[in-house]
């Protein structure tokens, strides 16, 4: 085949031919848009069999007994019932994810943006920080959570021992219902690395004019950052604390590992909205409970992603205007 | 000629990822083997460098024994195997046999996940196995299982240890007062640190709702579908572990326990700890890495003089998943697995206890020296020894009872007042 073939400028030179054969074909915009639909198929059709179909059945299974093999009556909303009133566990739960959401988001986008400012500093060996600070975004799962069960063994572990060294005597983290949670978050601490890397793509977009001419005005390094880089870098932020939101109540994997035979404890400390509802579905087989609960996280997520959507229009800054 | 073949390329990506998806499939289904052998699809977690060849030498045996039926072996995760199981009945496309936990024998009969086993045995059957065991697999008065091994707790104690504490090596404690008089002698305290530790409640293999039951005359926390989670005596027992931590103070306990939580030391074996709740393949352990601990065994201390010495037991079954495509193949394998030779090479192999009697017994001949003490308690044991099946009205109990029983043992609640509210909490979750 010759490469001058597959240029534009020849069709255009059958163009008359083209025409002329019109009616025994179909127009070309209509041959390529049937082109283009076989070519992503695929995927629609793994979506509408894979995502869509199970999303609706699980939509119907909310309504039902189904135990995945024996029962699905129509029970009406008698799962969101029982949510509500006879399962104090569902309480505990959702608490329990509130709270991690509630700390974790915040804290995570704040570490991330401010290791981002560190890192965006013009020192020597830069890079090598960069790849250090990154490093532990690349590692994930299963093996950090064990690193980190011995990090913070109460007596042996790396973090009880560095906070000896400054006279404090460390909670049992881990083992203490009151420390679980926070122990978890410092565990999200040490791994911003994934976001700090967009904070940190972002800054180097923001142009250095805006600050030359804020120095000039006389703008303290403060004002620069609130006036400056926090507008210009807002789109990030607004991203990044939608995903980590939506991220956050989906934590499952933490609990399900670093707490003994995956149950949430001690005292259900862990307990995690994911977990009760894995729990419900795979333990006791009861699929229809935890499709319910599936769907109302669904409903406090989507809730939450729309606030934040709207409010959002207040405070993210878009370069050439408003989207 | 190229726009041709750009409408193609779809269709084969299509193609590629259906025919990708099911060509497995196929291999997975196959019916027979060349030589016209019924293929038996079986499943087990039993993957470890110790487990696997056993089972694979029993599967080997049954295959060679006959010429009808081929035993196929799969190994599935712990964990990944049961929902791997449950989907695969959904699908119904199961295995044909499958090990799995004995105390849940009844839920997926309830939940039709496994198959009655009641047509394919007679009534003698059942004779082969520890009564306790096979009352366990019943649902509705039918057996959907067949019980394959258990465990059982002893009390392990460091003669050693005794006879420097001034205590009769041949008289390990029997009551919960003599446990708890021994253990405060065999303490050794350098200032106000500890360095051996005689005994503490929730180390080993055993927890509070073991010395629960010990303590309420082997009666765990529902009885034939009552719920018996605050009584009298359960609150005591509580009490009486809440003491111990009071005695060696939190810190020491966590110290120790955050010690030896990895497992890689056994506290036992390091003489840490002088006496030591565990089941009885625990005694390989000291077998293979502590030559030199002079141990003797005995069943758990009772509540008084008058009670039994209750332990707890668990274990798992063969079964046959729900829509097996050859159940009376699946039940002349699992009749094997669950026969006196396999299930004594079982036995021997693993020093595991084993649901069948004659097994069982055998192996305790064939033994000797501390193997043959320990096997011989643990199959003695057995009488006292209480399954907890999970009753079909309260199936997820425990996730209600033990985050209560956590905070007691923090002391966020009193034993009163946390089990009165555990009752409160699982009676609300009751199915009809």
């Amino acid at each position: 085949m010759k490469q001058t073939e597959i240029l534009p400028s020849e069709t255009y030179i059958h163009e008359p031919e083209a025409a002329s054969k019109k009616k025994k074909r179909l127009s070309r915009t209509a041959r390529e848009n049937i082109i283009g639909y076989l070519f992503v198929s695929p995927w629609l059709i793994g979506f509408a069999g894979l995502t869509l179909g199970p999303l609706i059945f699980s939509l119907y299974a909310s309504f039902t007994d189904y135990n995945i093999t024996s029962k699905m009556n129509f029970i009406g909303l008698d799962n969101f019932k029982r949510m509500f009133t006879l399962d104090d566990l569902f309480w505990t739960s959702l608490l329990n994810t509130l709270y991690y959401v509630v700390f974790s988001v915040p804290l995570t986008t704040a570490g991330a943006i401010l290791l981002a400012l560190l890192l965006n500093q013009k020192v020597k060996g830069m890079k090598f920080f960069r790849t250090i600070y990154y490093l532990p975004a690349v590692l994930s799962g299963v093996a950090v959570y064990f690193l980190w069960m011995q990090l913070l063994s109460p007596s042996t572990g790396l973090v009880n021992t560095v906070l000896g060294w400054a006279g404090i005597e460390g909670p049992a983290w881990l083992f203490d219902p009151e420390w679980t949670k926070p122990a978890l978050l410092v565990m999200k601490m040490w791994s911003v690395g994934g976001g700090m890397l967009l904070y940190l793509a972002s800054l180097q977009g923001v142009s250095n004019e805006m600050y030359e001419a804020a120095e000039l005005d006389g703008a303290s390094s403060m004002q620069r950052f609130f006036y400056i880089t926090a507008p210009m870098i807002s789109p990030i932020i607004f991203f990044d604390v939608i995903t980590s939101t939506i991220g956050s109540f989906q934590i499952f994997q933490e609990a399900y590992v670093m707490t003994e035979s995956g149950n949430g404890g001690p005292a259900n400390s862990l307990l995690f909205y994911n977990l009760h509802m894995w729990n419900n579905a795979f333990e006791i087989f009861d699929m229809g409970y935890a499709s319910a609960m599936a769907w109302l996280l669904f409903i406090i997520v989507m809730v939450l992603t729309v606030l934040n959507l709207k409010l959002g229009k207040r405070w993210v800054h878009y370069e050439g205007g408003d989207k | 000629m190229r726009r041709s073949l750009s409408i193609f390329i779809p269709f084969v990506l299509m193609f590629a990822v259906l025919t990708g998806c099911s060509s497995g499939e196929q291999n997975v289904q196959a019916e027979k083997t060349q030589d016209g052998k019924t293929v038996v699809d079986f499943w087990s977690f039993w993957g470890s460098e110790t487990r696997r060849p056993v089972i694979e030498k029993i599967i080997d045996d049954f295959n060679q024994s006959q010429d009808r039926i081929f035993v196929k072996h799969t190994f599935l995760p712990w964990g990944d195997i049961w929902t791997k199981n449950l989907a695969s009945v959904a699908a119904g496309n199961p295995a044909d046999v499958i090990i799995n936990d004995i105390n849940t024998v009844a839920q997926r009969a309830e939940n039709k996940q496994v198959e009655d086993l009641s047509k394919y045995i007679d009534d003698s059957f059942k004779d082969q196995f520890y009564p306790h065991l096979w009352e366990s697999v019943q649902y509705q008065n039918k057996p959907f299982a067949v019980p394959f091994n258990t465990d059982t707790r002893l009390l392990y104690y460091n003669k050693k240890a005794f006879k420097e504490a001034g205590l009769d090596p041949n008289k390990p404690p029997q009551t919960w007062e003599e446990l708890e008089e021994y253990a405060k002698k065999l303490d050794i305290k350098n200032g106000s640190r500890y360095e051996r530790i005689g005994f503490y409640p929730l180390w080993g293999s055993i927890g509070a709702s073991s010395w629960m039951t010990n303590a309420d005359n082997g009666a765990g926390f529902i009885e034939d579908g009552e719920l018996k989670i605050n009584t009298p005596n359960k609150v005591k027992a509580l009490e009486w572990i809440a003491g111990w931590k009071e005695r060696l103070g939190e810190n020491t306990v966590q110290a120790f326990q955050a010690e030896f939580g990895s497992e890689q030391a056994n506290p036992f074996i390091a003489e840490k700890v002088a006496m030591w709740v565990d089941i009885g393949t625990f005694y390989t352990q000291l077998r293979d890495y502590g030559k030199d601990i002079e141990f003797g065994v005995a069943p758990i201390p009772s509540y008084s003089k008058d009670s039994e010495h209750w332990a707890e037991g668990g274990g798992f079954v063969a079964e046959i998943p729900k829509g097996s495509d050859h159940p009376e193949e699946a039940m002349e394998f699992i009749d094997y697995l669950t026969g006196p030779e396999a299930q004594k090479y079982w036995a021997q192999k693993n020093f595991d206890n084993v649901a069948n009697i004659k097994a069982a017994e055998s192996v305790i001949d064939e033994l000797t020296g501390d193997g043959q003490t320990v096997y011989q308690a643990t199959v003695d044991n057995l009488k006292v020894t209480k399954m907890f099946p999970v009753p079909v009205e309260y199936p997820d109990y425990h996730n209600r009872i033990n985050p209560i029983i956590d905070n007691i043992l923090l002391g966020k609640y009193s034993p009163a007042d946390g089990l009165r509210q555990a009752e409160k909490d699982v009676s609300k979750i009751k199915r009809e």
